[in-house]
């Protein structure tokens, strides 16, 4: 009898109960998609804050004097007499955080004679090398998109696949206006220990230091100063957490931490925890954070978080508060009915389960449409912002049920109770 | 009784007698209302406040000198005036020298600097102990710390040679010219020498500035017993054969001979002189980036270090501005010809226009997204609302009254709910925007006036277009069926 007069009620009230459902489809897919949004948001503006460059600078050990902080050349050359090993950049994707690790570039500069006889400063680094991890996976890194603000102002990026690459430089936009070089143009390098004629792929405004430059394949400047499977130092771009006050705790002194933050700290994507790995794992090489860099993007990261936060609570409290005035209101409009069922002699605590039953079905029709609408508005949001897929996490499928569930017995109980409280005859009669 | 008193009288008494429903339906246009008019708030704030937060990355424009004039106090200001002042959040004015430890004799790279627009340009500097507030303080890069293994509190002494005033010199050998130079003396520190030329091009008169030399042997070179050796000499000298050295300060000597040696003709003489500073170590600097082996003082222990006022490298900017105005106000300063040539950060400005624009669109379709929802969630409740009334339709209906009057009779009630809930709608959105402004931001918004009309009207509309549905519908069945309850 009970399943009967659901099925009736559902039925006969077919608009009613789709309008309901709809409404609650529409909250449910409003909570749905901003909750998955609000809980991506954070790694898809991390990605794009990669935009900014390396967050994190490998360096050797011994070198605290490195060439970079002399504007004076180092006559000497004991100054940069430490050097961190090639062969061992691989290793950055074998840390606990290796996933995290966007991209890296080792780096090696040398000083080189131009035709001209003037003296250039030539950086080698990686622009998309295929490296083979010792895991068996293989990956591209390279500097291309750890410089993403470099304008090509002629010709294109070096691709370390093609063949003869290691015979071609990126010229810096001032070097090459001063020494009038273009795109395709050939010229002899001399480097400390040998020269090579190269072919220039392209010329780059960078807006920096870098314009006075010339950026080539790593091999190249390695053979100019006869530094063989040698770097200077490493750039990592990786995904990384703000840091907070454990965090900065840790970056002081980890050993000095408890054994249990320890393991927080370290299993943390905190910048100074990917340091530290990363210190583990490359030999004699301090790892720090380009605070520019890593500071910045904590900050942005975390504003951006808590305003989608806000953002979310106000849509989920609106949704809420639209669903259960809307489920009160279906309640009261059926007074009349409730008030005719209790002449008839029904129980209240039937009248209760029947309507309760029929609210709760088109409630869980309404949750599952609406999951899969939010499912689409959220990747609506994914890919016209971020060009990429929102990630449905499991997690959000119970606490939008919930929500639903009480939301939809929040509007309706006292509803029906106070339905139920009125007498009968004046119900029927149609007066309040 | 008008017509229009019994139309206000129907209006208000439905309100009233109908109390719980219709403040079920001013609620749901209520919420509608304060999601529109909070988001919009937030929408129009967002990348203002966000513009905000990506100055964190620092300097988006640099000034550097153009046609080899120097940066000075007057053309950087010229320069500034262009940019309204309160898009200007930093201008910090940097001037760069190597300048080398006395104790350890490593050269640094030494940069004046005011301390109080640093914190702003370079909001990410992380500074342990403290930032110089008073002369005679530096702060250190941390790599040069480890490196000369200076500590908070210890007393550095720095000392520089401003060979670059050398290089700029020159002219003919004649009676009366003024000479300068410098040569390297004890522990590599500069000895300098100012000399006149007489008739016959010999040395008429002879000053000597070995202030950076040890005052008890090397310092003595400066006094007249010495000086006076090389009177009436030609040039060049020999040390040893035309003059001989102060026993115990023979570096020095030889110094000075050397110096007069290489001196070059010069207008400048004065500029010549270098200073040693001793200064105590405030505050050890950690930005993980090229600062750390730099040596940071106030722009007045600069002068006193180089003798030069008033002389910048480098001016750094941070300016609250998009891409294409900083483009705007880089033209305008070329175009003033000031002697100031205005540069973009490159990898600060377009990576901000790339990852702001994202942002921006991001609170734009969540905007719209929650909007477009909450919108069509009202008018269903709405809409509940009003089907519910259907029997009220066909009992007015069978009374006689036209379909005219009743659709006025309900848009009218449904408009002044739209009324009411708008005006309260506006009020609760702005307080959830200026929620969210102080909690996230931590600045308080201005409120937006066309946002008032704007809500009200958008309320309006939606709950008379949700009313009309439902009326019309109610209106196109016969009354005795409405009012049978099928």
């Amino acid at each position: 009898m009970l399943f009967r007069m659901i099925k009736g009620a559902l039925f006969r009230q077919r608009g009613k109960m789709l309008l309901i459902a709809f409404t609650i489809a529409l909250g449910a897919s409003l909570a749905t998609s901003m909750i998955n949004v609000m809980l991506d948001v954070g790694d898809k503006v991390n990605q794009e804050l990669k935009a900014y460059g390396a967050n994190i600078v490998v360096k050797p050990q011994d070198s605290t004097l490195l060439s970079d902080i002399y504007d004076v050349e180092d006559e000497s050359g004991a100054i940069t007499s430490a050097w961190l090993r090639e062969d061992e950049l691989g290793k950055l994707k074998t840390i606990f955080w290796a996933f995290n690790i966007v991209d890296f570039a080792p780096f090696s500069q040398t000083e080189a004679i131009l035709p001209s006889e003037n003296t250039v400063e030539v950086v080698g680094t990686w622009f998309n090398h295929h490296l083979d991890l010792p895991t068996g996976e293989s990956l591209d890194a390279g500097v291309a998109s750890l410089r993403s603000w470099w304008e090509l102002t002629e010709g294109t990026w070096i691709d370390e696949q093609t063949v003869d690459a290691e015979n071609t430089i990126m010229v810096g936009a001032l070097v090459a206006q001063r020494e009038n070089l273009h795109a395709g143009d050939t010229l002899t390098l001399r480097g400390s220990a040998s020269q090579r004629e190269v072919t220039v792929a392209g010329v780059y405004d960078a807006g920096g230091d870098e314009d006075e430059q010339i950026y080539a394949p790593l091999d190249l400047v390695q053979a100019l100063n006869d530094t063989e499977g040698k770097i200077a130092s490493i750039e990592v771009s990786a995904l990384t957490t703000p840091d907070n006050d454990l965090a900065r705790r840790a970056a002081q002194n980890p050993k000095a931490l408890s054994s249990k933050d320890y393991e927080t700290w370290y299993c943390t994507a905190y910048v100074s925890a990917v340091c530290y790995q990363i210190t583990e794992v490359i030999t004699g090489s301090v790892a720090s954070a380009v605070r520019q860099v890593a500071d910045s993007e904590g900050a942005i990261l975390d504003k951006t978080q808590l305003l989608m936060i806000l953002i979310t609570a106000l849509s989920l409290v609106g949704s809420a508060l639209g669903i259960s005035n809307l489920v009160t209101a279906s309640v009261m409009e059926r007074a009349q009915e409730i008030g005719l069922l209790k002449a008839i002699g029904a129980r209240d605590r039937s009248i209760t389960g029947v309507l309760m039953t029929e609210i709760l079905i088109t409630a869980l029709v309404g949750g599952v449409v609406g999951y899969f609408m939010g499912f689409g508005f959220a990747q609506l949001i994914g890919h016209s912002v971020f060009g990429s897929t929102i990630e449905m996490k499991p997690l959000v499928i119970p606490v939008v049920a919930a929500l639903i569930g009480l939301v939809t017995m929040a509007g309706s109980l006292p509803a029906i109770r106070m339905v139920l409280r009125l007498d009968p005859a004046e119900v029927l009669h149609g007066g309040h | 009784m008008t017509k229009r008193k019994m139309f206000l009288r129907m209006i208000t008494a439905s309100l009233l007698r109908r109390r719980s429903r219709m403040l079920i339906a001013l609620l749901s246009i209520a919420i509608g209302a304060t999601i529109l008019s909070g988001l919009v708030t937030i929408y129009y704030d967002v990348p203002r406040q966000m513009e905000a937060q990506f100055r964190n990355y620092g300097a988006n424009m640099i000034l550097v000198s153009a046609d080899d004039q120097p940066l000075t106090g007057e053309n950087v200001e010229a320069a500034l005036s262009l940019i309204p002042a309160e898009k200007v959040i930093g201008a910090t004015p940097y001037r760069y020298v190597n300048a080398q430890m006395v104790r350890s004799q490593l050269s640094f790279v030494a940069a004046g600097t005011d301390f109080d627009q640093v914190k702003a340009t370079s909001p990410y500097f992380v500074v342990e102990g403290e930032y110089p507030s008073g002369v005679r303080q530096v702060l250190l890069g941390k790599e040069v710390a480890e490196t000369i293994g200076a500590k908070l509190n210890s007393v550095i002494e720095i000392t520089y040679k401003p060979t670059a005033v050398l290089s700029e010199a020159g002219g003919e050998l004649n009676p009366g010219a003024t000479l300068a130079g410098s040569a390297e003396g004890f522990n590599q520190n500069l000895v300098y020498v100012t000399l006149t030329l007489g008739d016959d091009l010999t040395i008429a008169s002879l000053e000597v500035d070995a202030s950076l030399q040890t005052p008890e042997y090397g310092g003595q070179c400066a006094e007249e017993f010495f000086t006076s050796r090389f009177l009436g000499k030609a040039l060049p000298l020999t040390f040893g054969e035309d003059v001989d050295g102060v026993s115990g300060a023979t570096i020095t000597s030889e110094a000075v001979v050397n110096a007069i040696n290489n001196a070059q003709v010069t207008e400048n003489a004065t500029a010549l002189t270098g200073a040693t500073l001793s200064m105590q170590v405030t505050g050890i600097l950690d930005t993980g980036g090229k600062e750390e082996g730099y040596i940071f003082m106030s722009q007045e222990d600069m002068a006193a270090l180089t003798g030069e006022r008033d002389r910048y490298d480098v001016m750094e900017l941070s300016v609250s501005a998009g891409a294409e105005e900083l483009a705007s106000y880089v033209d305008q300063i070329n175009a003033m010809e000031a002697g100031v040539t205005p540069r973009l950060v490159k990898r600060i400005t377009n990576s901000e226009t790339a990852v702001l624009g994202k942002l921006q669109a991001l609170v734009f379709l969540v905007t719209a997204v929650v909007l477009v929802l909450t919108m069509i969630c009202v008018s269903t409740t709405m809409m509940a609302v009003v089907t519910e009334r259907r029997r009220e339709i066909g009992l007015r209906k069978a009374l006689g009254a036209s379909d005219g009057s009743i659709r006025t009779e309900f848009l009218g009630e449904g408009m002044f709910l739209g009324l009411l809930g708008g005006v309260l709608g506006t009020a609760l959105g702005f307080a959830f925007a200026q929620v969210v402004s102080v909690n996230v931001f931590g600045s308080s918004i201005t409120f937006q006036p066309l946002l008032l009309p704007v809500t009200i009207l958008v309320s309006m509309v939606i709950s008379a277009l949700s009313c009309l549905l439902p009326i019309r519908q109610a209106v196109a069945i016969d009354p005795a069926l409405v009012l049978k309850g099928e």
